[in-house]
């Protein structure tokens, strides 16, 4: 898939794309008239609130809606190539090795009750011809690369490890069938906030490495405009602002784009604010005694 | 300032298939009365087991916590519940702290069904009433009467925590646990709970154990800061110190992220 790219072409393109959501005779939109653009070896990130839809669009993409739920209109163009129409089947294989996938949470990434290493084995063979030899060696050759013990990580299962290691172990999984489109849906929403910075570091850095695009789904705006190229701030199914994270950062114009920033003012505002607030009550203290 | 609660020396350990985990070692703090002490670490930290300890929901393996110069370690029946009425909390999860079967306005006068005996100065008014008394607590964070006779599922994540910080305040306790109260928000409703909590405890003089691995909240909510790892006390500041270049690296890496 990748050869026909020429360099800088999208590798996803949302066009217009709704998201209608069935129960009996009654439907509701929930996604509306959505457009998004990812090019190669950039991160976007959809920013929004529960409720605002963007997990429902990342799932779309996946082709992983439910049965209640239907793209109602629009096109998604992954290399110029509209996957709306495609078989359950052609979805299935873009998942595996045209699109890469990280949840917020390992059960979605891993099997429970198997251990890593075989998990790594069998996603790597059933795509490619490997021979189970090949594919250890592949499998411990990410693991390395994610920065985990690899001989170990291969023999634990998904509960013998930390929510940090177990996010690592799943940006490898998805990496290893070198996708050139990675889906991180809130890959760090469940760790802390030291271990999310490191668990980013190594996307940022895999990222270069590889060249893939990155389509970030995330709830906190802050975060993501230190992480993202650009930015697309959803509520209620549209896309109310989208740019430049820069921009966004510094010149937001929608109010709910302010609204969010204004929610997670750095520490350094707070700070700064509660000095302020502190020193006022002061004076007007000094001046009443 | 008088001190509300002392705790020295808190050490507990629990045992996990075979291996143990030193959850709390030597943990030693002093909350004020009308202070709000932050309490900041990571998942580990041991922040939570404190939190259930100073509860006396959990026994420490030695230590000993004192409420007004009275140890709550090891309480049982009547003098447990003097120190419930003292202590009260606001958890993470509203969904799972509230009871689904029933309707709010029953949640939120659950604790002072269970004491009759208490009328705190806010509720005089409304007190030989139920429903007025609790329509009066929803008014008080924000929530509307129409609320009253909702259940948990038909609310928001903020209005139920909403609901789980009126019931906190019920009855005026001397110090209010909030266990990670915005965690399992939404950023905007994150704020508004914030704000909320700080007007309450303002307004009724409320002592607070703030406790958050978020240390942008922790700042904004509390006069004193606590810094957590691995069931240590690493960094201990007042909240306007906490730029200084005396703090603990640790507490430097925390400050980073989020700056």
């Amino acid at each position: 898939m990748t050869q026909i790219l020429s360099i800088g072409a999208p590798i996803l393109e949302l066009k217009d794309l709704s998201i209608c959501l069935h129960h009996g005779k009654q439907h509701q939109i929930l996604v509306h008239d959505l457009n998004l653009m990812l090019r190669p070896g950039e991160t976007l990130a959809l920013v929004g609130e529960s409720g605002s839809g963007k997990s429902l669009t990342a799932n779309a993409v996946l082709g992983l809606l439910g049965n209640s739920l239907q793209i109602s209109g629009g096109q998604i163009l992954v290399c110029g190539e509209d996957i709306v129409p495609w078989s359950d089947k052609e979805r299935r294989k873009l998942r595996g090795t045209g699109i890469g996938l990280v949840f917020q949470d390992y059960q979605g990434s891993f099997t429970p009750f198997i251990k890593i290493g075989k998990q790594f084995v069998e996603t790597l063979r059933s795509h490619n011809s490997l021979s189970v030899q090949e594919a250890k060696l592949q499998a411990m050759n990410w693991l390395g690369r994610v920065g985990l013990p690899a001989e170990r990580v291969f023999n634990s299962y998904p509960f013998q490890l930390s929510g940090g290691q177990r996010q690592r172990a799943a940006i490898a999984a998805a990496l290893m069938l070198k996708p050139s489109l990675l889906i991180a849906d809130e890959p760090t929403t469940a760790l802390d906030v030291l271990t999310s910075e490191t668990v980013l570091d190594l996307l940022d850095e895999l990222q270069s490495q590889t060249g893939c695009a990155i389509l970030m789904i995330s709830h906190d705006l802050r975060q993501v405009l230190k992480r993202a190229d650009t930015i697309a701030v959803m509520k209620e199914g549209r896309i109310v602002e989208s740019g430049a994270a820069e921009v966004i950062r510094t010149r937001p114009t929608h109010a709910y784009t302010k609204m969010l920033l204004k929610s997670r003012p750095l520490l350094t505002e707070i700070h700064a604010q509660l000095l302020a607030e502190e020193q006022a009550l002061a004076g007007t203290g000094d001046r009443l005694a | 300032m008088r001190q509300l609660l002392n705790a020295e020396k808190l050490c507990k350990t629990y045992h996990r298939s075979g291996t143990a985990v030193e959850a709390l070692q030597e943990v030693s703090l002093h909350i004020e009365v009308g202070e709000c002490l932050g309490v900041v670490g990571e998942s580990g930290s041991g922040k939570s087991t404190l939190g259930r300890i100073l509860l006396a929901l959990e026994k420490p393996d030695r230590g000993d916590v004192r409420l007004q110069d009275h140890s709550i370690i090891g309480l049982k029946g009547k003098a447990l519940r003097e120190v419930r009425k003292h202590i009260q909390v606001v958890f993470q999860d509203p969904t799972s702290s509230l009871n689904q079967r029933l309707p709010i306005w029953r949640s939120v006068i659950e604790a002072l069904d269970n004491f009759p005996e208490i009328t705190p100065p806010f509720l005089e008014d409304v007190r030989h009433s139920r429903r007025d008394t609790a329509a009066k607590l929803l008014e008080m964070v924000g929530l509307k009467a129409e609320h009253l006779d909702r259940y948990p599922h038909e609310l928001s994540g903020g209005q139920r925590q909403r609901v789980a910080i009126a019931r906190g305040i019920s009855l005026m306790p001397k110090l209010l646990i909030c266990d990670e109260p915005t965690s399992s928000l939404d950023v905007t409703v994150q704020a508004q709970i914030l704000q909320l909590l700080k007007r309450m405890k303002m307004e009724l003089g409320m002592a607070c154990l703030f406790i958050s691995h978020d240390i942008a909240a922790v700042r904004l909510m509390s006069d004193r800061i606590i810094v957590m790892k691995e069931g240590r006390i690493l960094d201990q500041f007042a909240s306007r110190d906490i730029m200084s270049d005396e703090r603990h690296e640790y507490t430097r890496k925390l400050v980073a992220v989020v700056s």
